[in-house]
């Protein structure tokens, strides 16, 4: 929690180390990568949350079920 | 179905990019004028051609992508090519490696001004003399600055942070390392390339509308 209060944001990295928090921050990029792409492929701009919403939820699936199967082959080697 | 991906209604492949996939409110603009406009501000482009709700889509994503890397990594993420660690410029010198009677030979050593060493010559800035190596070490460098003059302010800010403060500190600013630094450059590299790829389409938006008209 000090270290919270003494970062100066944009001077300092953000004080994040714990490995339970950094892969959340996996979410505002997909999500941004989604409505970017989104917006560009759609005819019309009232397609785009939709789309964006089930392209976001396909990319983070798909980074678990990659982080799954890499873990599984890490543990296998190590056995 | 939620996680069902539709194909987008206009387009008869339902997967590629096409100008064919337009709002009705478009303007015939010049297309180097929009990509111009899409690199300087991301999202002006679609704005100049008039689909006003896909330039601020575009536009807030990617500005926001870039700064929340910022956020993550601090600014010092940017390593800007011609400046080393201390945000000074790094400079290419040549020292004699010539031994004995035997031919003219120099070793050539890039370092900051003040690292020189007292036996080496200064040649000139590196971005003078050798360009594409010191582009080829900084490569993130190369998709950040697709974001536009929001890369260059980065920049700006990342050579300054690297200067001593002015209470005696080494430097203004922290240099992040491990994945702060890796989710840093990441966000920043993909609002690059996403950035890219909308001033690619709003350039053929407006050449389509051209031909057109």
């Amino acid at each position: 929690m000090t270290f919270f209060f003494a970062w100066t944001p944009f001077l300092d990295p953000i004080p994040i180390w714990a490995n339970a928090v950094w892969p959340w921050l996996l979410i505002p990029l997909t999500a941004a990568v989604a409505l970017v792409y989104k917006s560009i492929k759609c005819r019309t701009m009232r397609q785009v949350p939709r789309e964006a919403a089930a392209i976001a939820i396909w990319i983070v699936l798909g980074m678990a079920v990659a982080a799954m199967v890499l873990s599984g082959v890490v543990r296998a080697m190590e056995w | 179905m939620l996680l069902r991906v539709i194909p987008c209604p206009g387009n008869k492949r339902g997967y590629s990019i096409t100008p064919l996939m337009s709002d009705s409110s478009t303007r015939t603009v010049s297309p180097s004028i929009v990509a111009v406009a899409s690199w300087l501000v991301p999202g002006a482009g679609y704005w100049l051609i008039g689909q006003r709700a896909r330039a601020l889509t575009v536009g807030i994503s990617i500005i926001v992508l870039f700064v929340a890397g910022l956020l993550i990594g601090g600014i010092r993420l940017i390593e800007v090519p011609g400046y080393g660690d201390h945000g000074d410029e790094l400079v290419v010198s040549q020292r004699d490696s010539r031994y004995g009677d035997g031919p003219q030979a120099f070793v050539e050593q890039v370092t900051e001004e003040k690292s020189i060493p007292s036996d080496a010559r200064p040649v000139g800035w590196v971005m003078r003399v050798h360009p594409l190596d010191e582009i080829r070490n900084k490569p993130w460098y190369i998709a950040q600055i697709l974001a536009g003059p929001l890369d260059l302010i980065a920049s700006w800010g990342s050579i300054k942070a690297s200067q001593p403060g002015p209470n005696s500190e080494p430097f203004l600013g922290f240099r992040s390392h491990a994945r702060n630094n890796e989710l840093g450059v990441l966000y920043t590299a993909v609002a690059g390339m996403l950035n890219l790829l909308a001033i690619i389409d709003a350039a053929s938006r407006a050449a389509h509308e051209e031909e057109r008209a």
